[in-house]
């Protein structure tokens, strides 16, 4: 009984194992892995080989059935049959894409291409124009640079010439001023500044000198500065010594003028000069003797001439005062003699008014007998100091 | 001996002349296919070194050596005798030959592809470097002709 429980249960093993599924070939896996990866395209493949598809799909599905049914060598080799039907008809397939691109490409290439002759000619054509520029704006340059090196040139010639004029000009200046200092000595040396303003003449000499020296070394500053310090040096000394000088010139005048007039007053005929000085004061005397008969007020005749001379004379030193005095001899009384007296100055001051004789520097007084001329005792004596004296005033 | 069993006889000596003919004549035809399938198998032999000459880019070198493989099967089979056999394994052998040339018209424009996209691209690049000089020397014009006026 046991036995023959186990011969059945063997019988119906090996029967399991008979109508079991076998393992799937390989080349069936490999199929279907290729039919997998290409799942996307099959479509399009399919439109490409159909003839080709429908076959590998017939030995597809064969493979498979041979492969259920056991037949594992016939299913083998229609998966080997299909995978090369598939793989041929996608190889075609992409043939076609494949064209399809290298088409695609090759009028991109040409388009680009185009372009880029388009691109070339137009850089060619703006490089042309920039080298036309670049060399129109060196050229431009080259200009400028040289009009800047002649402006610079010319500006440095310029400021050379400049340079040159303004040490010209200072030198001028600094020869003007020491001339003008020079000047200014001179005029100093005409007040006798030497004599009057002996130190600041001597400065402005100094200084005079050291400017000349300065101008010699072109120190036209130093020339300068010492010029002008000279120039007023010497108008100091001018204006110090200047009012010394014509005091003393003027001292000198007077007295020429009053030696002229001590020379001149003798030569008028028919009178007497003397100096009669009187303290500071010193006074010429002209002496007119007999020129009034006893007790007469009135110039005796024949005196036009003296009365000329000593008009004239009066006219030519026309800054004297001068004092009309007239005198008498001593016979009698005193009070008429005086007023006799300066009757007589009185008709001498007529008549050299008559003569043009400016009256207002004539002063007339009588002194009667008193300074007698001459003694009295004789007759020719008092006739004598019958007179009019005319005196000239000075110091 | 009778008429019928002469009859039967002279039957029995045509079958024996059948068999021995068909003996004779199967074997010679045997023969015959024997050296039909290994002229194929030598053909397509010679035609795997074409192959392997044309595939420069060595892009069909696992389908080839998958060729080769299966000439050397249908080879085994041939010694085997398993002549059907061998027929299904030559057709095969002939269609992978037919994609094996397919693949390497595949590889070939596939590298046509390239070498294209790689021009196109230097053509491109090109254009753009182009492109940039004349930018470049349109700006500097503009530069120049403000400085020359």
């Amino acid at each position: 009984m046991r036995r023959a429980g186990f011969l059945l249960m063997t019988a119906l093993c090996a029967l399991g194992a008979a109508c079991a599924t076998p393992p799937k070939p390989r080349e069936l896996e490999a199929l279907d892995t290729l039919r997998a990866t290409n799942q996307a395209k099959l479509p399009e493949v399919a439109k490409r080989s159909p003839d080709l598809i429908a076959e590998a799909d017939r030995r597809s599905n064969a493979a498979h059935e041979e492969w259920q049914s056991n037949d594992l060598d016939e299913s083998r080799n229609n998966a080997l049959m299909a995978q090369v039907k598939l793989k041929t008809a996608i190889a075609l397939y992409d043939q076609d894409q494949l064209k399809t691109q290298i088409q695609t490409l090759s009028g991109q290439q040409a388009q680009a291409e185009e372009e880029y002759a388009g691109l070339a000619k137009d850089l060619a054509s703006e490089q042309e124009k920039v080298a036309l520029l670049q060399k129109y704006v060196d050229a431009r340059k080259a200009a400028d640079a040289d009009k800047q090196q002649m402006s610079q040139q010319m500006s440095a010639e310029q400021q050379s010439a400049k340079a040159e004029q303004d040490k010209l000009s200072q030198q001028l200046l600094a020869q003007q001023k020491i001339a003008a200092a020079q000047m200014a000595l001179r005029t100093a040396d005409t007040v006798e500044s030497l004599q009057y303003a002996r130190d600041q003449y001597s400065v402005a000499g100094d200084l005079l000198a050291r400017a000349e020296a300065a101008l010699k070394q072109n120190d036209y500053a130093g020339a300068d500065a010492n010029a002008d310090a000279a120039k007023k040096s010497a108008d100091d000394a001018a204006a110090t010594a200047k009012p010394l000088y014509e005091k003393a010139e003027e001292s000198n005048k007077n007295k020429e003028r009053n030696e002229a007039l001590v020379r001149d007053a003798p030569t008028i005929p028919g009178v007497k000069v003397r100096i009669d000085p009187r303290g500071d004061l010193q006074r010429l005397v002209i002496v007119v003797p007999e020129m009034f008969t006893k007790r007469n007020p009135n110039i005796a005749p024949g005196h036009e001439t003296v009365l000329d001379g000593i008009a004239n004379l009066l006219k030519k030193y026309p800054s004297y005062p001068v004092q009309l005095v007239g005198y008498t001899d001593n016979r009698g009384k005193a009070t008429e003699l005086i007023a006799i007296s300066a009757a007589r100055a009185q008709a001498v001051y007529s008549a050299l008014a008559e003569r043009g004789v400016e009256t207002k520097r004539l002063m007339v007084s009588g002194l009667g007998g008193e300074d007698p001329f001459v003694d009295n005792r004789s007759a020719v004596g008092r006739a004598k100091n019958n007179r009019v004296e005319i005196v000239f005033l000075y110091h | 001996m009778t008429r019928a069993k002469r009859m039967w006889g002279r039957i029995w000596v045509l079958i024996a002349i059948g068999f021995g003919l068909t003996a004779v004549l199967g074997g010679a035809a045997r023969a015959g296919e024997e050296d039909d399938l290994q002229r194929q198998i030598d053909t397509q032999k010679s035609s795997v070194a074409d192959l392997e000459r044309l595939d420069e880019l060595k892009a069909v070198t696992d389908e080839i050596t998958r060729l080769k493989s299966w000439l050397d099967e249908a080879w085994g089979l041939r010694a085997k005798h398993e002549y059907d056999q061998v027929r299904t394994v030559l057709d095969r052998a002939l269609k992978q030959e037919d994609l094996i040339r397919n693949l390497i018209t595949v590889s070939k424009l596939r590298a046509q592809e390239l070498k294209r996209e790689v021009s196109l691209k230097e053509i491109k690049d090109k254009n753009a470097r182009t492109r940039k000089t004349l930018q470049e020397t349109s700006d500097k014009k503009k530069t120049l002709e403000k400085a020359a006026q």
